[in-house]
């Protein structure tokens, strides 16, 4: 088995106030559009004055989220950035694609075609920390940000020596974007406000979402945050697979399910998804809480980042505030965090982080 | 000593043919597979010359025995299946599936190619239509997806963007996913399909020749994009012998850096390649003269061929390998052009020959390298083959003869 990593440092832009609020989702952000938006940071304090004026938001999300990653956790060199986004810059490529079909392939602005390109965010990340070392960029829909962490895993595990990485995710949602994934069925017909989302799993569909979350990722477990322990990602995820995945790596640890104190859950609110999620609403104790977040993001394919970015505060913090609240355990202690999340073109993943 | 990774199977369609023979053939007698293009539908068409795969979207599914017309497959993806068929053909599947496998593909921009014509559809009023089935088609792991069904296997999957170095670097994951003993074997490299999202874009860029390109050549002035798949079975060393497979060469060292200097542009002075190169000469355990012939990443782009060839003359000094760039016969065909010149350099191991750089007549003026020009033989033990894409993303993988 691989090697433990772990987190030194985490940022996140997401629709709520994760981003420059000192408490945690106490001024919680909600929608009745179906649609979920990063709330806006102040992005001159990260990026270029210069470099800015050009750049679309999911560049100026994704790169301010990294910097900001890099500045908590006060590394001095970056090994290397490894992200995942499923879609990349959605609005460049609807920029880019819708300016080609009206101007009929003339006098195009090849900043939409740059800014468009999957690891446009990591080039740019490279550029500000003049980190010359590793740089990937994985885009495989709900296992994009996943695939991020097991490489930098993979590289922790054969360093020799401490090393840091950047690994993170972003993912943009549009009107446009809306529109085209509601043609085959990705959103509810009837929208809940999004705090409601978990109230209506009884019919198809979720709300969009969207979200970046960075990590500097070393292994060295000093001044960590907390570990990642084990990662498992499943292809055409079944209630029985997310289960036997659940069983192997707690016994894997040597550890039972009441031993996890609180397990997030990415309900999507989605009928069809549903059932994933029944054998741990089923199955936990009293001891564990039972948390759900894409309420608050809602649906993306990253959205795994943004749970691996609760779980840092929730160790940091040790409570859980009641909005993420599906059942409440009753383990005083925030110390093993399970995450299982499903993305809705069949993928999904199990992840186990303990607090240093 | 870790376990070596060796290459026992390939697949490839590319403007040059569909599989080894026609690729193989067309490199040998130095014929260009670029040319005007008849399937890609732009106003610009005609004005650039294009490394297009011969087959219509129709003829590509007939080869595939699926239904002609809108069948729900973009070419990215008829590409990417046409290759993996005669990766398939190299190995037992049910000893692939039963003893583990990894499937790392790689692309640009996905399903562009049908999306860019469906896309008023797609935000238009209309609910109902054949659109529907492209709605997925967008992002980067629709290929990937699709050749898993397919194949109706159920591989570890992978998908990456790195601009022009994707495919290189799906081939260094499937090596580490190997070594790490995560997977068995892994099927890795990638896939894109012109379209005129990309034209465009490179256009927008100013960067694409309308004549054949001439990869460093004083009078070069942009690439010529093409389309293509390619992939490579890796495994290690031992289990190829186990099952008696025939290894084609060995991947003995590979390197990823980032040139953190310019979101399009490389260092001018040639440092990300340099640097790129030295990695993977470190992890080969090899020295710079070790080097008998470099598949060079040479796009033909102004700024691209004067870095590389700075890097090369840094690197390598008074032992300049033989090295040219195989974009002249291809075109620059993107996420695939890391896997299909990773086949390229195998060939040339296997031949004992480097590949000569077309089109060219005149020395660059401020870099003192000259490219092969004619089909050399020579003794090939250890190749370089360099993908260097936008964001600074460099590759370079090193092959040996097996």
């Amino acid at each position: 088995m691989m090697k433990p990593a772990y987190i030194s440092a985490a940022a996140a832009l997401s629709p709520q106030n994760s981003f420059d609020a000192d408490t945690l989702l106490t001024d919680v952000i909600s929608s009745d559009n179906g649609k979920l938006f990063v709330k806006d940071t102040d992005y001159s304090k990260f990026i270029n004055p210069v470099a800015i004026r050009r750049m679309s938001r999911m560049l100026k999300i994704g790169i301010s989220t990294g910097m900001k990653a890099v500045q908590l956790s006060s590394v001095e060199k970056l090994n290397g950035i490894i992200t995942g986004t499923g879609r990349g810059s959605m609005r460049d490529m609807e920029l880019f694609l819708g300016d080609m079909i009206r101007l009929k392939e003339e006098a195009l602005n090849p900043t939409y075609f740059i800014q468009s390109t999957y690891n446009s965010v990591n080039g740019w990340l490279a550029m500000q920390t003049k980190c010359t070392g590793y740089n990937q960029t994985y885009v495989h829909r709900g296992h994009s940000f996943e695939m991020s962490v097991l490489d930098a895993k993979m590289l922790l595990h054969d360093a020799t020596e401490p090393q840091t990485y950047l690994v993170g995710c972003l993912d943009e949602m549009t009107d446009d974007y809306f529109i085209v994934k509601n043609k085959i069925g990705y959103w509810k017909k009837e929208l809940p406000n999004s705090l409601q989302l978990l109230q209506h799993s009884n019919t198809q569909g979720s709300i969009g979402g969207e979200g970046a979350a960075f990590f500097t990722i070393t292994n060295t477990s000093a001044n960590s945050i907390c570990s990642i322990e084990q990662l498992k990602m499943l292809h055409n995820a079944t209630a029985a697979s997310v289960q036997e995945n659940i069983d192997s790596i707690l016994s894997a640890h040597g550890m039972k399910l009441k031993d996890i104190d609180v397990v997030f859950c990415g309900m999507s609110g989605d009928a069809r998804f549903q059932p994933l999620y029944t054998p741990i609403l089923e199955n936990t104790t009293a001891h564990t809480t039972v948390a759900a977040f894409k309420h608050l993001c809602g649906e993306y394919d990253t959205s795994t980042g943004f749970a691996m970015w609760l779980a840092t505060k929730l160790f940091q913090e040790q409570s859980t505030p009641e909005v993420l609240i599906q059942k409440k355990g009753i383990n005083p202690a925030i110390n093993n965090i399970l995450i299982v999340n499903h993305y809705t073109l069949n993928s999904a993943s199990v992840v186990l982080m303990k607090k240093s | 000593m870790a376990e070596k990774i060796v290459v026992t199977s390939l697949g490839i369609l590319s403007a040059l043919g569909n599989g080894t023979d026609e690729n193989l053939q067309s490199l040998l007698s130095l014929k260009s597979g670029v040319h005007t293009p008849t399937l890609l539908q732009s106003i610009h068409a005609h004005e650039f010359l294009m490394g297009e795969v011969a087959y219509s979207n129709d003829a590509l599914s007939a080869m595939l025995g699926l239904p002609t017309g809108n069948n729900g497959y973009t070419r990215t993806s008829l590409l990417a299946l046409v290759a993996m068929q005669e990766v398939m053909k190299g190995i037992d599947k049910d000893l692939l599936q039963s003893e583990g496998f990894a499937y790392i593909n790689a692309n640009t921009v996905g399903g562009m190619c049908a999306v860019e014509d469906l896309y008023p559809q797609f935000i238009g009023d209309e609910m109902e239509g054949d659109f529907l089935k492209y709605i997925d088609t967008l992002d980067c792991a629709e290929s990937t997806q699709n050749v898993v069904d397919y194949f109706d296997i159920q591989p570890f999957t992978a998908t990456i963007s790195t601009a022009c170095s994707s495919s290189a670097n799906a081939i260094i994951l499937g090596a580490r996913m190997i070594k790490h003993g995560i997977v068995k074997r892994a099927i890795c490299g990638g896939c894109d399909a012109l379209s005129r999202f990309t034209l465009n874009g490179f256009h927008s860029l100013k960067n694409v020749d309308k004549h054949p390109c001439r990869p460093f050549d004083n009078t070069r002035f942009g690439l010529n994009l093409g389309e293509a798949a390619g992939y490579l079975l890796l495994e290690t060393e031992k289990s190829a012998k186990e099952r008696g497979a025939e290894i084609l060469a060995i991947l003995s060292g590979y390197g990823n850096t980032n040139d953190a200097y310019h979101p399009t542009a490389p260092s001018p002075n040639g440092d990300g390649a340099y640097n790129t190169m030295q990695l993977a000469l470190t992890n080969a355990g090899l020295q710079p003269q070790d080097i008998n012939y470099i598949n060079a990443h040479g796009t033909a782009t102004i700024n691209n061929d004067a870095a590389e060839g700075k890097a090369i003359e840094c690197l390598f000094e008074n032992n300049i390998p033989l090295f040219s760039s195989t974009k002249p016969y291809t075109g620059h065909t993107l996420a695939a052009a890391g896997s299909i010149e990773a086949i390229f350099s195998i060939w040339a191991l296997q031949q004992q020959k480097a590949w000569p750089n077309l089109n060219f007549t005149t020395p660059m003026e401020d870099v003192n390298v000259r490219p092969v020009t004619t089909l050399t033989d020579a003794a090939i033990n250890h190749v370089i083959s360099n993908s260097f894409g936008f964001g600074g993303n460099n590759v370079s993988l090193l092959f040996s003869k097996a």
